[in-house]
């Protein structure tokens, strides 16, 4: 299982306006709230963050199949700018965040040996949706792969795990 | 306030946020905030924002949880307004 999300800094600053009153209080946690603001660059802080909520929250739907606009009960515990867990209720998961000065891109996996089988494609092309999640599926082996897709502004990020789900039954 | 006038009060809210206009056209209880009108995530916040401004309500955790589309929404206000009164 794996889950991506990117945002577009260029974008984010005529679409999100997260200084905006309450803004900050409605979808981080009180710890959350601390760390941004003893972050040198607040709105780095603000997207690094959420990249990994999103990111984390969508390996929980493909886990629990349960949703919800729940951000409050994601809390990331930021080991460095790359590294980090999310706990969301019981579940944890393990991301990595890349930033430059144009996005912010964070993966998310459940194992954490999961990143060393992670990569990118160009195209969105053998990339099929079961239940709404998307899958890698490759034509030629008939397997299956974990993927997620995320784009946003200027930036498309499509990540796979090398590892096949399984053998699809055609 | 009737359902209808809370539809157009959200409408007007929303309209900034939409990526997509047939599903904002076409909307019905069921359409989907991020699926449907493809709203941005960080943008659902502000949503939920305007909404607590305009209908001078508060929007807590629980009920934030549960406002994913028009439908849910629409019974969020209707409650907290109820509420009110």
């Amino acid at each position: 299982m794996i889950g991506n999300d990117i945002v577009d800094l260029q974008l984010s600053r005529i679409e999100s306006n997260w200084r905006r009153k309450n803004y900050i209080e409605k979808i981080f946690t009180a710890k959350e709230q601390i760390f941004i603001q003893n972050s040198i660059d607040s709105e780095s802080a603000v997207w690094n963050l959420w990249t990994r909520k999103e990111a984390a929250y969508k390996v929980y739907v493909q886990e629990t199949k349960i949703t919800g606009y729940f951000p409050f009960k994601i809390e990331c515990i930021v080991e460095n700018e790359i590294d980090g867990t999310v706990t969301i209720n019981d579940k944890l998961y393990h991301t990595q965040t890349f930033s430059s000065t144009d996005f912010i891109y964070t993966i998310a996996v459940k194992n954490l040996t999961d990143f060393e089988n992670i990569s990118h494609l160009d195209s969105r092309n053998n990339i099929i949706k079961k239940d709404g999640i998307p899958q890698l599926y490759n034509v030629n082996t008939k397997k299956k792969y974990a993927a997620s897709v995320t784009n946003h502004g200027r930036f498309q990020k499509i990540a796979t795990c090398n590892i096949a789900i399984n053998v699809v039954d055609i | 306030m009737t359902t209808l006038e809370i539809i157009e009060k959200l409408k007007e809210i929303i309209l900034p946020y939409i990526k997509n206009k047939d599903a904002f056209d076409n909307l019905t209880q069921s359409t989907d905030f991020i699926n449907d009108l493809q709203i941005n995530s960080a943008n659902l916040v502000d949503v939920i924002l305007d909404i607590e401004e305009v209908f001078k309500i508060d929007i807590d955790n629980d009920s934030m949880e549960k406002m994913l589309d028009v439908g849910a929404a629409i019974s969020i206000i209707e409650t907290k307004l109820a509420q009110k009164s």
